[in-house]
């Protein structure tokens, strides 16, 4: 930290600290490598893992790879949608509506 | 109990008959391979059985492969039924397969998301091999946290949550089974699986990152059930139904 009161020469910068309190959770200790593409491989105990943060994957999303639906996907009425979303990224609305109780409507087709 | 509403209320996910059922020949089943311990090299297999026509997924060409593959799995129990009438296992639906991130992307963007599921629903997101059920090998001795959520959250919460799954954010090791959110009548749940209910040091770190990716309402609760706490939870309840309601 600073120091109070004392002249000294050269330099006298505050030692950086890493709280890993934040938000961002893409941050990480000092122990990770970084690739391209925001891939981290980090060696752990265990070995070498695949490592993504949230931001990369959900870049990945606008890969044109992903608007088809994958071949086999089965038919749950309101569960599945062979039809993309109208929305591409998750929008964060007030759901705030009644669950109707009524569970006739919806048929799993097992 | 009048309200049969106030019978899932210490329902969550995960609660389910105790029979086995003889085991579903789901879309996408595969053989029983030793999938817990060859995790990190099962998925690069292409392996086909002419017997049951199943496939395990591979990463395409080009695509993000994840740390493990894994499978999303969705459940549905109309509230009221009795529940020894009805077997978990046939009551769970697998949907598919992935093994890169793309491939994620291409199932879960094709989902409806849970703050949009009525009913009493769940979706579940488990590595390939283990069952989202207690009985499962991986799962026998583990337990799971517990995050109940007001309505309107479950959407945002699930996604953080699965995200820093596939992601391979909570640093135990094999532990992690996976996720499971649960559309309930008044509140939404999630939850995530591990192996080892007595591995303290696992716990804890799970909790830490839940805590740190979810970005959770303040006075939000965490709790964390062993599955055989969960059974024994369950199979009181049902036992107490039965004498006292007569049925």
């Amino acid at each position: 930290m600073s120091s109070n009161g004392t002249t000294s020469i050269g330099l006298n910068c505050p030692i950086p600290s890493r709280f890993e309190q934040s938000k961002d959770w893409s941050q990480l200790p000092d122990s990770y490598s970084q690739t391209p593409g925001g891939t981290l491989f980090s060696t752990t105990p265990g070995g070498t893992r695949i490592i993504y943060d949230r931001k990369f994957l959900l870049e990945c999303r606008n890969s044109p790879i992903t608007r088809t639906p994958p071949c086999c996907l089965p038919h749950i009425p309101g569960v599945t949608a062979p039809a993309l979303h109208p929305l591409g990224k998750l929008k964060e609305m007030d759901e705030n509506k009644d669950i109707p109780a009524d569970d006739a409507q919806f048929v799993i087709d097992i | 109990m009048n309200n049969k509403f106030d019978a899932l209320k210490d329902d969550d996910s995960g609660d389910h008959d105790q029979d086995q059922g003889s085991q579903k020949d789901c879309e996408k089943e595969k053989n029983d391979n030793d999938e817990d311990d060859d995790q990190n090299t099962a998925k690069k297999k292409v392996c086909v059985s002419p017997k049951y026509n199943a496939t395990i997924a591979v990463p395409g060409v080009g695509e993000h492969p994840l740390q493990y593959n894994y499978s999303f799995w969705y459940s549905r129990r109309t509230p009221g039924r009795p529940a020894s009438t009805q077997s978990y296992e046939s009551n769970i639906k697998q949907i598919g397969s992935f093994a890169s991130v793309e491939q994620f992307w291409r199932f879960y963007s094709h989902m409806i998301r849970p703050g949009d599921l009525t009913g009493h629903s769940d979706f579940h997101l488990f590595k390939e091999g283990i069952k989202p059920m207690w009985e499962d090998d991986a799962n026998k001795l583990g337990g799971k946290w517990i995050i109940r959520l007001r309505k309107g959250l479950a959407s945002r919460c699930w996604e953080n949550l699965i995200l820093a799954m596939l992601g391979e954010q909570f640093m135990v090791g094999e532990e992690i089974c996976g996720a499971v959110v649960s559309v309930r009548f008044q509140e939404d749940i999630i939850s995530i699986w591990n192996k080892t209910a007595s591995d303290q040091a696992t716990i804890t770190r799970i909790r830490d990152t839940l805590r740190r990716v979810l970005n959770l309402p303040p006075n939000t609760i965490m709790e964390y059930k062993t599955h055989t706490d969960s059974i024994k939870a369950w199979e009181d309840f049902h036992g107490l139904v039965n004498a006292v309601g007569g049925r």
